[in-house]
């Protein structure tokens, strides 16, 4: 019998320790780029804090004002995603995660069980907020000259701020799960997580940030930052850390800060107390809804199958069975469906942007400068399809999942099981950047010539995207992972945008010359030289030569990786 | 029908399968005995072009897989020991699907489908989603899948894992039915009786090489075991003799 939570934790300590130690083929390179990678967000986000801050700090009278709303505006912020965050993993860690079934079989103690589930959850869903909130912290706490105890203050008052939100989430997961099953919840909770991340990004996107650059307005700007009544409840945590770090930073007066220190943890550890209660009475019985909740009805809609049956009708028998396994799986799999609510998001925030560019401000000749918009645009439209391709097409493979063994045992071969993937995913994804490219340059009213660039580059600039999005899908293929969301978040999916930039960036700089060319031409009436033709065609081969190889290449890559992968 | 030739499978840390030759004949039902971790998974693996040996061929119906891995996948039908499938799929989507992979078209799949779910007894929870399915009921689906483009060869890990007695039994009838009309069985198993009952000859790995090849008289002869049952002369060769001293360690 294991007697102790942490007993229970050490499975979880142990494989982390030999994830470390039993290092796979490569994982210095993907250690390497994945730490590079966080380093880089974690230093952006470190300077945009510090530029602002010094700002603030340089404004007379309500500079400090601003400061702490701001830092009150972080902490609320951190207040809902952690509740939120907490409310979803504790689904999987508390009710769905195997090592139950374990554990529960054996004369486990409830309260030991209950101490492991809550030191995972609020770890594995705060770590990263927390990794990520330093560089604020950190910015406030050199713009305002902070010594060592503001530090540790910030340690003493984040930690029970942490445990708080954790056993709000826990409780609202185990409220919701009393009633509801756990695996169809968990899919939900998950969408309802998108459609909250894209709600806010609408709401700063409509605040028009850009203003902040337009002299004229931005003293109306300021005037509505300080007007923002950010909730300011004394019954929220949120504010009491605040009022902890405000004190410090602006007021210097630590006895509310001592005050509210005590609030924090007091209240931590009643909540921790309570939730254990809760616990106690809900765990068992929702823990047995859970494993009831595994069978679902269904249905299979004839008309569905009739327009199927329709489109598939022309494809070989093989080809088919994948396109129609795919399609059929899509539609039933809710976790696949957030996929569309992340397109539809990143077209409607890509369009709104192009439709309020502030055109006629720019003391350039309109002309001029909507053909250079419109060459930017089409860099930026390779931008969106990547997104696009890296959650539709990268993950493509991956979704074979624990049944890829039918595919590679079966006659169909690998090479025609890929293009047939490619296909799929180009039409698609053809048929959208075409939409966009065509529409945004609408929306720019460019000229013809600048249209039909932009509509053949992104032509065949798609075939390079999707061919990337399926090689390096295929090359790092994620089959243990079931939630198409996070295939795209390790290393093939960061290699494959990484690529993908590259790819969009050579295209778009070979072509630079010769659009300017042709535009220099147009303005000026004086016909494109000899010379200067040799260099178009120098530049559009070399395009086009690009444009081969990343069609072709990743590809074969694919193919070959994806031959060699034995790990079923 | 099958041919394997100085097959190796080698590991970084370890040498799992070590040169093993081994030729099974056409209607032949061959059944693969091994301890765990002996290389019985590997080799049908191998066999079945999920993994790629280290040295030496897989030959099937003269088809190298290495080489023409589609031809001789054409005519295998393989059945793993954990039936991972599409969840999201209703078992009659599947086997559609599978059909489909094959190269057979709608009229044939359809001749095929009927008889085959009710060969299973399938009919009452084929149009449900796999994700509902028991572990037995997924096992069915999977061996009605490997036969629906009537292999001339079936691979099958473990078949019996996860099937009630009803079900064990009406695979064991099975598998003999299409033996009977020329269908070649490798099967690997750790029930000895099955081995016993069924196979026609048997081969015993132990640590990546093979120890014993031949029908039961053979083996009985070779160990000087006659009139006993497979399991003394399985333990003859694995070195499973000791068990019973290991049993008595531990004091039950």
């Amino acid at each position: 019998m294991i007697n102790n939570s942490l007993g229970l934790l050490y499975p979880k300590i142990t494989q982390l320790k030999n994830r470390i130690k039993f290092k796979g083929e490569g994982s210095y390179t993907k250690a390497f780029l994945m730490v590079g990678f966080g380093l880089a967000f974690w230093a952006g986000l470190f300077i945009v804090f510090f530029r602002v801050l010094t700002y603030f700090k340089g404004i007379e009278v309500f500079g400090d004002f601003l400061a702490a709303k701001l830092l009150s505006m972080v902490f609320l912020t951190f207040f809902s995603i952690l509740i939120f965050s907490n409310v979803i993993t504790a689904i999987s860690s508390f009710f769905i995660s195997e090592e139950l079934q374990l554990i529960i079989s054996t004369p486990f103690n409830y309260a030991d069980l209950y101490f492991s589930k809550l030191t995972e959850t609020i770890f594995n869903s705060s770590w990263m907020v927390l990794m990520f909130s330093l560089p604020v912290f950190i910015s406030y706490g050199i713009i305002y000259e902070q010594n060592f105890s503001y530090y540790v203050f910030l340690i003493f008052s984040g930690l029970p701020f942490v445990v708080i939100c954790g056993t709000l989430g826990i409780g609202v997961a185990m409220a919701l799960v009393k009633y509801f099953p756990a695996k169809r919840l968990k899919d939900v909770l998950f969408l309802i997580t998108i459609f909250f991340v894209i709600i806010v990004y609408f709401m700063f996107r409509f605040l028009k940030p850009e203003r902040l650059v337009d002299p004229d307005k931005f003293f109306t700007v300021i005037d509505y930052l300080s007007a923002l009544k950010a909730p300011t409840s004394p019954f929220l945590p949120s504010q009491w850390v605040t009022d902890i770090l405000s004190s410090m930073l602006f007021d210097k007066v630590p006895g509310t800060a001592v005050f509210n220190m005590l609030l924090l943890w007091s209240t931590a550890l009643a909540f921790t107390v309570m939730l254990g209660w809760v616990f106690n009475a809900v765990f068992y019985d929702a823990w047995n809804k859970t494993q009831e909740g595994k069978t679902a009805a269904i249905s299979i809609n004839r008309f569905f199958n009739k327009v199927l049956d329709l489109i598939l009708f022309p494809m070989s028998p093989p080809g088919r069975s994948i396109v129609e396994k795919d399609i059929k799986i899509f539609f039933r799999d809710t976790a696949q469906w957030s996929q569309i609510f992340i397109l539809l998001a990143i077209i409607v925030i890509y369009l709104y942007n192009i439709s309020v560019l502030p055109m006629e401000k720019n003391p350039l000749p309109t002309v001029y400068l909507q053909n250079i918009i419109s060459f930017i645009n089409l860099g930026l439209a390779g931008f969106v399809i990547s997104a696009v391709a890296v959650r539709f097409a990268y993950p493509a493979v991956s979704l074979e999942g624990d049944a890829f063994w039918i595919i590679k045992s079966s006659p169909m071969g690998l090479k025609r099981f890929l293009w047939c993937k490619f296909w799929v995913n180009f039409i698609f994804l053809v048929v959208m950047s075409e939409i966009l490219i065509i529409f945004t340059n609408y929306l720019l009213k460019v000229d013809t010539m600048m249209m039909a660039v932009s509509a053949v580059t992104i032509f065949l600039m798609t075939f390079g995207i999707t061919s990337l999005g399926i090689g390096c899908g295929a090359s790092y293929p994620r089959f243990k992972i079931e939630n198409i969301a996070q295939i795209p978040t390790g290393f093939g999916g960061l290699l494959f945008m990484i690529l993908s930039m590259l790819f969009i960036g050579s295209i778009v700089v070979l072509e630079a010359r010769p659009v300017y060319y042709f535009m220099m031409s147009e303005f000026t009436n004086v016909p494109v030289s000899s010379s200067q033709w040799v260099s178009v065609s120098i530049h559009f081969g070399l395009v086009l030569f690009i444009n081969i190889l990343v069609f072709l290449l990743p590809m074969k890559i694919g193919i070959k990786k994806l031959s060699a992968f034995e790990k079923l | 029908m099958i041919k394997l030739e100085n097959l190796t499978k080698k590991y970084p840390s370890v040498t799992a399968i070590d040169n093993i030759s081994l030729s099974v004949d056409k209607g032949e039902l061959f059944g693969f005995l091994g301890p765990n971790g002996a290389g019985k998974t590997t080799t049908i693996r191998m066999m079945a072009g999920l993994v790629k040996p280290t040295s030496g061929n897989v030959f099937i119906n003269g088809w190298n897989i290495a080489n023409d891995p589609n031809e001789a996948k054409m005519i295998t039908g393989f059945i793993p020991d954990r039936p991972f499938l599409y969840s999201k799929l209703t078992g009659r989507e599947f086997l559609w699907f599978a059909g489909r992979l094959y190269g057979l078209n709608k009229e044939d799949i359809n001749k095929r489908l009927e008889p085959l779910m009710e060969l299973f007894n399938m009919e009452d929870y084929v149009d449900n989603l796999i994700e509902s399915f028991s572990h037995g009921m997924k096992q069915r689906l999977v061996m009605a899948s490997s036969l629906i483009h009537k292999p001339k060869l079936l691979i099958v890990d473990e078949p019996m894992v996860g099937l009630d007695p009803k079900g064990a039994s009406l695979v064991k009838k099975i598998f003999r039915e299409i033996c009977k009309k020329g269908t070649t069985i490798f099967m690997s198993t750790h029930t000895l009786e099955i081995a016993e009952e069924m196979c026609d000859r048997i081969g015993i790995i132990q640590k990546g090489t093979i120890v014993a090849v031949g029908t039961m008289k053979e083996l009985r002869e070779k160990t000087g075991t006659e009139g006993e049952k497979l399991d003394s002369i399985f333990f003859k060769f694995t070195g499973g003799d000791e068990i019973g001293e290991v049993i008595d360690s531990l004091r039950f």
